[in-house]
């Protein structure tokens, strides 16, 4: 595919993803009370909605308080399951790795059923740390992976030089793989902070009654009658989401990060 | 060396993924043969009732339905990923890097966003067809959705973000020798296309649709928000059956099935895979 065709066919697809946006921020800052676009009048009010409510302002902070407590849990596991498989190349931990690729492969409705019915057995039902540890348990496929690459970048001498130099195991993992492998780290936090964020089934499932995150209360509001406020909350979580990208692509090779090739 | 810490670390890790990912997953196999009781959550006697249910007809249908609209879904979604992915690999770096902030913003974004979106833009007040209404295209303008085409959009919008980026460093660094030799002995570009680089993908795009029929067999807010009653896949009777009706036994067991459908697809590819190496 090359040549002119080919960016014909982009710039169709390009249309197609970018376009529903496009409509909907239209839709944010008309001044009507039903959805239209394009806007007749513009008008700010429906963010104003948003930013004051305060049932949508605590839509929000649930939402940032799970996305980031789930970031923490999934990349602490991530990390450790890395170590030690580094550390370790034992079977055990190749198989625990390979456990931690499980919850990607599987469909989410499964992983979000069998996680409400496990919660209300707990007894945990309808709490907010049943969502985060599941989200960072089930999102612990993407740090996992993208650690991975980072524990293979660090290169056997350095770690055979400091232990020569008798670095102990722990000084060792503070002063030298620490350092190397945090730029993955930080890409995989922000990932699975964002998906997180954007989750609606699981968290619907285990506690959508009690904790409303925003994703929870946009879908609600859409199935039962919605007003303009809702494309503007839409509008936040897209400029949230590509602020948030933006920033990993600054301050990492993002292109490399998945797997392209140095530019050289 | 001393191993006990990492030993340990190691082992917490594991507890941690059993009790959380696998102990649930068992304990809904478990509920699916509990008998269900629409005064509590279930009762704890051994039953086969659910699994006779999904054998009587409705929930067969819905199945059959669920998998035709998936995998559907899935080729499409390769199809549309793969060939915007060759385009995508001839860009400058720079717009290789425009083009992955777009798709992971788009696979970042919630169902709901992207759903909604969609919803509008199908809308007879903001979409589609009001600007064709206003153009003079469409005498009467209407809504667009819910129909099975508005949600297979919806579905295929969801699949090609996760597809293009696995897609993007196998095809992006490829070795070009042979196509490059193809052309040079007067081969046409899209000849070399058909001819040259499918056949080098067609492994990773056959496990790519498997995975892909897994992952939209699972979608719950499309079929939902874009779709008719009639197009509604299994995903949405299972959270019915657990949140709508309280019959987390039924609901259980048509996950239980899913299950299996996901466990057969994945041992395919995995078969597949072993094929190619061996």
């Amino acid at each position: 595919m090359n040549g002119i065709g080919g960016r014909v066919y982009l710039a169709v697809l390009l249309l197609a993803i970018i376009m529903p946006f496009i409509v909907v921020a239209g839709v944010s800052i008309g001044a009507s009370k039903t959805i239209a676009f394009p806007p007749g009048e513009f008008s700010l009010r429906w963010y104003n909605v948003l930013f004051t409510e305060s049932d949508w302002l605590k839509a929000m902070g649930l939402s940032l308080l799970i996305a980031v407590c789930a970031a923490i849990i999934s990349v602490s596991l991530a990390l450790v399951i890395n170590y030690v498989l580094w550390r370790l190349k034992s079977r055990f931990s190749q198989f625990t790795f390979a456990l931690g690729l499980g919850p990607f492969m599987l469909p989410p409705i499964i992983l979000a059923l069998g996680a409400s019915l496990f919660w209300a057995e707990v007894g945990w039902y309808g709490r907010i740390e049943a969502t985060m540890i599941s989200h960072g348990i089930f999102f612990v496929t993407l740090p996992l992976v993208i650690i991975s690459r980072g524990f293979v970048s660090l290169s056997d001498d350095v770690v055979e030089a400091a232990t020569i130099m008798g670095a102990s195991p722990w000084k060792l993992f503070t002063t030298v793989v620490l350092p190397l492998i945090t730029p993955y780290l930080i890409t995989g936090f922000v990932l699975v902070a964002i998906i997180s964020f954007n989750e609606y089934l699981v968290a619907n499932m285990i506690s959508g009654f009690v904790v409303e995150t925003l994703p929870i209360k946009i879908f609600n509001n859409v199935r039962y009658g919605y007003s303009p406020v809702v494309a503007s909350a839409a509008m936040f979580f897209v400029a949230t989401t590509v602020m948030a990208l933006l920033l990993i692509a600054r301050s990492t090779d993002l292109l490399t990060l998945l797997g392209a090739q140095k530019d050289t | 060396m001393n191993l006990f810490v990492p030993r340990v670390l190691g082992m917490t890790a594991f507890g941690i993924l059993c009790v959380f990912f696998l102990v649930p997953l068992a304990f809904m196999v478990v509920v699916s043969f509990y008998k269900a009781d629409p005064m509590a959550f279930y009762q704890e006697t051994f039953t086969w009732e659910n699994y006779q249910k999904f054998f009587s007809g409705f929930y067969l249908n819905v199945t059959l339905r669920t998998l035709w609209t998936t995998a559907l879904g899935a080729v499409l979604v390769v199809i549309l990923a793969f060939t915007a992915m060759l385009a995508i690999a001839e860009l400058s770096r720079k717009w290789q890097l425009f083009w992955i902030l777009v798709l992971l913003s788009l696979m970042c974004l919630s169902e709901v966003i992207v759903g909604f979106s969609w919803l509008i833009l199908l809308s007879e007040s903001a979409g589609i067809p009001r600007l064709l209404g206003a153009l003079g295209f469409w005498d009467n303008p209407r809504s667009l959705s819910p129909s099975f085409g508005a949600m297979m959009i919806g579905l295929v919008m969801l699949g090609f973000s996760v597809v293009s980026l696995i897609l993007y460093p196998q095809v992006a660094g490829r070795d070009k020798s042979i196509e490059e030799a193809a052309q040079t002995l007067g081969t046409a570009p899209h000849l070399v296309t058909l001819y040259v680089t499918l056949p080098i993908f067609m492994q990773t795009l056959i496990a790519l649709t498997l995975t892909m029929f897994v992952y939209l067999l699972g979608v719950f807010v499309m079929p939902i928000m874009l779709g008719r009653p009639r197009d509604w896949t299994m995903t949405v009777m299972i959270s019915d059956k657990a949140l709508g009706d309280a019959n987390l036994p039924l609901g259980s067991a048509l996950a239980v099935i899913m299950l299996i459908i996901t466990g057969v697809i994945l041992l395919i590819s995995l078969l597949a895979s072993r094929k190619r190496t061996a």
